[in-house]
């Protein structure tokens, strides 16, 4: 026994590793660039100085640092070999993607870098023009080299870069060329267009049709997410991800927040009302079972099973809906419950009053669920032999179902709990969402709305154990319940 | 001769389903009422439309509903008077109008906000009537329920397809084979991982920039850039494999390796169980453009795992009946016995996963558009016209019809699921 759960749970670490791994590389396909979404906040416009710019940059880049993002992805890489070994150096996430746009379109990191550069020296001389006259056309340049950033189609590159030789090439820009900072500004435009001219002369697309690995060693996102840092026995440096290993779940993407205290927070409430569910669904469907079991044939039976069958399809997004629309407005004079939230947190009876609802429509599907899986369970064991030699022996009807068919019909019910998990966790999103209860299933899907990956990550992992634990518990008991069932192989 | 055989048998076994399923009154009822959602679905355009059936315009004969269809394709045009028409401010010769006057996401400007089913409402007679009455921005209930129908029933066939193909062929992969029966030599296993490596990189990774372009023209070229991907993986895949024949005289190479197939197999079954599925779906649909195609793709390919046990559970028990073993005396090789004999003769239980399968499609895709997510702004399903109740209390109706017609779907494909597993397989009720 001891073995196979050992072996059981060596099987576990593969499983949880392409479970993350898969979380990991989704969160890499979401659009939109998660250090954006947190600076926006702080870094608006600036003034129009240089120094703003670079402090915006720097900025960026200390706070990708932080978040963890400037490493690459993962240990290796499969790529092109016009593929550089450094692209992930390239701080903003939307400047490296249409750099990799341009690799695939002409192989020639080398050229395609030099344009890159020769953009940014264009935007940044830029900043050193302060004459009012120029002002709106400098204004317009700098939004074009912006533009450029994002753009690798031909057509509309060519046409980006001659708009801003247009600019310069107005009359009062040449005969103003006496002063510096103009002049530089000229000669850097025309250094950005003869550049991209070079990328597009000496394209290599022939490189991009040979496959290259790129080995990046534990100096990885994955790997620092996973493990962590900070060095395991030692204290790290402060701002160190010490991993989900070691129980740091990183930091969310929206505030800053550690995910730890938002999933501590959310995964009260979740627990309690699935508990509660769990309590009373059981208590109302193991007798429900065990009579329709008993009663099998009658009216009786054919009518509860008809209506545990209804309310078992019964959406209980649909339920809710129609409860919050009729029981909780004045609309039909049938104001009785709250509508949403948990009310006064200090009084149990506001809160109970104010869980009735959400968990009246968790409740019902389970029961129905687990009533059907009952009957089940006691139709099976009815038919042993055993039953019929108790009812041979001359045993009360009472006593034969009570007391030999019932236990023994229980084993199934008690590891169906494991499977109960994840199914109670998806079921309680929908409710959650409805009735406004800050739990795990509403902090999931506002993480998935905002794509912020670290809290989703940790909500989905945990569901994931927790889910293969159960399976495992409910072998385990399945087996000491049942001594006929042996894992280790004879 | 043979065949005839065994089509016999094929017969009276189906004929024993049939005569088993036929005794649920419950389940034959319910499988008259999925004639009537395919009905409903197939001819949607025709009994909800904001176009006439037939019209006399200008003394000319049209069929404007059965005409949009070719000009969506794009094989013939509106004529000039026709093309930018309105079509309910035409006077005609002759019209006919469908049963249910409105398209479904067609704005009624008169009958917006709310309007009732017995509310007064702004109309020329009880013709244009919002029987189920209309939303905030006057698009008719009933309308978006009929039109509902048929992407509830695209969304249970088509997740359905693909969650039985990848079912099938895993399961039964993991049934037939188990951990020591699958022997590949070194060579070919060799060979395959490094094609699988090629192919990926020459299909995929070669070719990012061409796929990514196209699905900004749309999912059409984007599909059809990805069957160009998968054609090349193909064909590398084939090429790696035919090598291996001369490559196997060489002594070592030639060595076979048993596959642990059932164990991977199983692993891959565990991962997908054990992430929340309403999660799971959630956190890829999030990332992309929202399509209602993908949502059921994705429905599908991660609604797979139910099927996969079944017909691994049924395999293992097919493939030590006497008929197989017949098979094999008879020299014919693995796959030859797995295609033609084991799977066919496997199948049938695997309908009681679809069915059960097709109301959680439908549940899902319904939970999906209730929260908003996955279904473009101008689709309208069922799940979405319930979604807007929660906006106006008032509007009892868009609570009760959409929710009724979602429930009664479901309940409809798990009575059939129960029906088939009593007359398929007693011993599986209520596991």
């Amino acid at each position: 026994m001891l073995k196979y759960i050992f072996k059981r749970i060596l099987i576990f670490i593969p499983t949880l590793l392409i479970i993350s791994m898969f979380l990991f590389s989704l969160s890499n396909l979401a659009p939109g660039d998660p250090v954006e979404l947190r600076l926006s906040g702080g870094l608006a416009a600036g003034s129009g100085q240089l120094a703003d710019q670079l402090a915006g940059d720097r900025a960026y880049v200390d706070l990708q640092k932080k978040m963890g993002l400037h490493l690459p992805t993962f240990y290796f890489k499969i790529v092109t070999k016009a593929y550089p070994d450094t692209l992930h150096k390239i701080p903003k996430k939307n400047e490296r993607k249409n750099l990799k746009q341009l690799i695939s379109q002409y192989g020639n990191w080398n050229e395609i870098y030099s344009y890159y550069k020769s953009i940014k020296t264009l935007e940044y001389s830029l900043f050193n023009v302060n004459n009012e006259s120029y002002k709106s056309d400098i204004r317009t340049i700098k939004e074009n080299c912006v533009a450029l950033y994002r753009i690798y189609d031909d057509k509309k590159i060519n046409t980006i870069i001659n708009e801003i030789n247009d600019i310069i090439n107005r009359n009062k820009w040449i005969s103003q060329d006496s002063i510096q900072n103009i002049k530089t500004i000229i000669q850097n435009s025309l250094i950005l267009k003869s550049n991209y001219d070079i990328v597009k002369n000496n394209q290599t697309t022939f490189l991009n049709k040979i496959p290259k690995i790129l080995w990046f060693g534990k100096k990885n996102q994955y790997h620092r997410w996973l493990l962590g840092e900070a060095p395991w026995f030692k204290k790290g440096e402060v701002g160190q991800s010490k991993g989900f290993v070691r129980l740091d779940f990183g930091y969310s993407y929206l505030d800053g927040r550690p995910v730890k205290s938002i999933i501590l927070d959310a995964v009260r409430w979740t627990v309690i009302i699935n508990i509660i569910t769990i309590i009373l669904a059981y208590l109302i469907s193991i007798p429900i079972g065990v009579i329709t079991a008993v009663k099998k044939g009658t009216t009786f039976d054919k009518v509860t099973t008809t209506i545990l069958f209804m309310l078992y399809s019964l959406p209980s997004f649909w339920v809710a809906t129609i409860l919050i629309i009729f029981i909780t407005t004045d609309e039909y004079g049938m104001n009785f419950f709250p509508t949403y939230g948990l009310g006064n947190l200090e009084s149990f009876w506001d809160l109970s009053y104010h869980l009735i609802l959400p968990v009246f429509c968790l409740v019902y599907g389970s029961f129905a669920f687990i009533s059907r899986q009952m009957r089940g369970s006691i139709l099976d064991v009815i038919q042993q032999d055993y039953i019929r030699t108790a009812k041979a022996k001359g045993l009360k009807e009472k006593v034969i179902i009570w007391k030999h068919a019932f236990r023994n019909s229980l084993i199934p019910i008690i590891t169906m709990f494991a499977n109960l998990l994840p199914w109670m966790i998806s079921g309680s999103v929908i409710v959650e969402i409805i009735f406004s209860i800050p739990g795990m299933g509403q902090a999931s899907y506002t993480s998935v709305i905002a794509r912020n990956y670290p809290v989703l990550f940790t909500i989905v992992m945990f569901s994931a154990i927790l889910t293969i634990v159960g399976i495992l518990l409910a072998d385990i008991i399945y087996a000491l319940v049942d001594p006929r069932i042996k894992f280790d192989k004879k | 001769m043979t065949k005839n055989k065994k089509n016999i048998n094929e017969e009276s076994y189906w004929n024993i389903v049939k005569k088993q399923f036929n005794k649920n009154k419950l389940a034959v009822w319910s499988l008259k009422f999925v004639y009537i959602i395919i009905f409903l679905g197939l001819f949607a355009d025709f009994l909800a439309n904001d176009k006439p059936l037939y019209c006399k315009y200008q003394g000319k004969n049209y069929f404007p509903v059965l005409k949009s269809y070719s000009v969506n394709i794009g094989i013939s045009k509106w004529p000039k008077e026709l093309s930018n028409a309105y079509w309910k401010e035409m006077s005609y010769d002759k019209v006919i109008w469908p049963p249910i006057p409105y398209a479904a996401a067609e704005m009624d400007f008169n009958n917006s906000q709310y309007t009732g089913p017995f509310d007064e409402q702004d109309i020329i007679s009880n013709r244009w009537r919002h029987w189920l009455g209309t939303d905030e921005l006057g698009r008719d209930v009933l309308s978006g329920l009929i039109h509902g129908t048929r992407i509830a029933m695209l969304v249970g066939i088509i997740s359905m397809v693909i969650a039985s193909f990848i079912g099938i062929l895993l399961g039964s992969l993991a049934g037939f084979f188990g951990d020591n029966k699958l022997k590949i030599s070194l060579i070919r296993i060799i060979l395959n991982i490094i094609c699988l490596f090629l192919g990926m990189f020459y299909a995929f990774t070669s070719r990012s920039f061409v796929l990514g372009e196209s699905i900004k023209i749309s999912y059409g070229d984007f599909f059809l850039q990805f069957l160009i991907s998968i054609l090349i993986f193909i064909f590398i895949m084939i090429i790696g494999n035919l090598i291996v024949s001369p490559l196997k005289k060489i002594n070592f190479l030639k060595t076979k390796y048993s596959i642990p197939v059932d164990i991977i197999i199983c692993r891959l079954i565990e991962i997908f169980i054990s992430i929340p599925k309403l999660l799971l779906i959630l956190a890829i649909i999030a990332i992309v453009k929202p399509s209602i195609l993908l949502v059921m793709v994705v429905i599908g390919a991660t609604g797979w795992t139910g099927i996969a046990r079944f017909i691994r559970g049924e395999l293992l028990k097919v493939k030590n009946l006497e008929y197989i073993e017949a098979a094999k005396s008879l020299g014919y090789n693995n796959m030859r016995i797995l295609l033609r004999h084991a799977i066919p003769n496997s199948l049938t239980p695997v309908l009681i996963s679809i069915a059960f399968g097709i109301a959680g499609a439908i549940l899902i895709e319904s939970s999906l558009s209730f929260l908003g997510i996955g279904v473009p702004a101008n689709t309208i399903t069922w799940g979405k016209l319930l979604s807007f109740a929660r906006q106006a209390p008032e509007a009892w109706w868009l609570a009760i019809f959409p929710g009724f017609a979602i429930f009664i779907t479901i309940t409809i494909f798990n009575l059939i699921g129960e029906g088939l597993t009593d007359a398929i397989d007693p011993r599986q009720k209520g596991k």
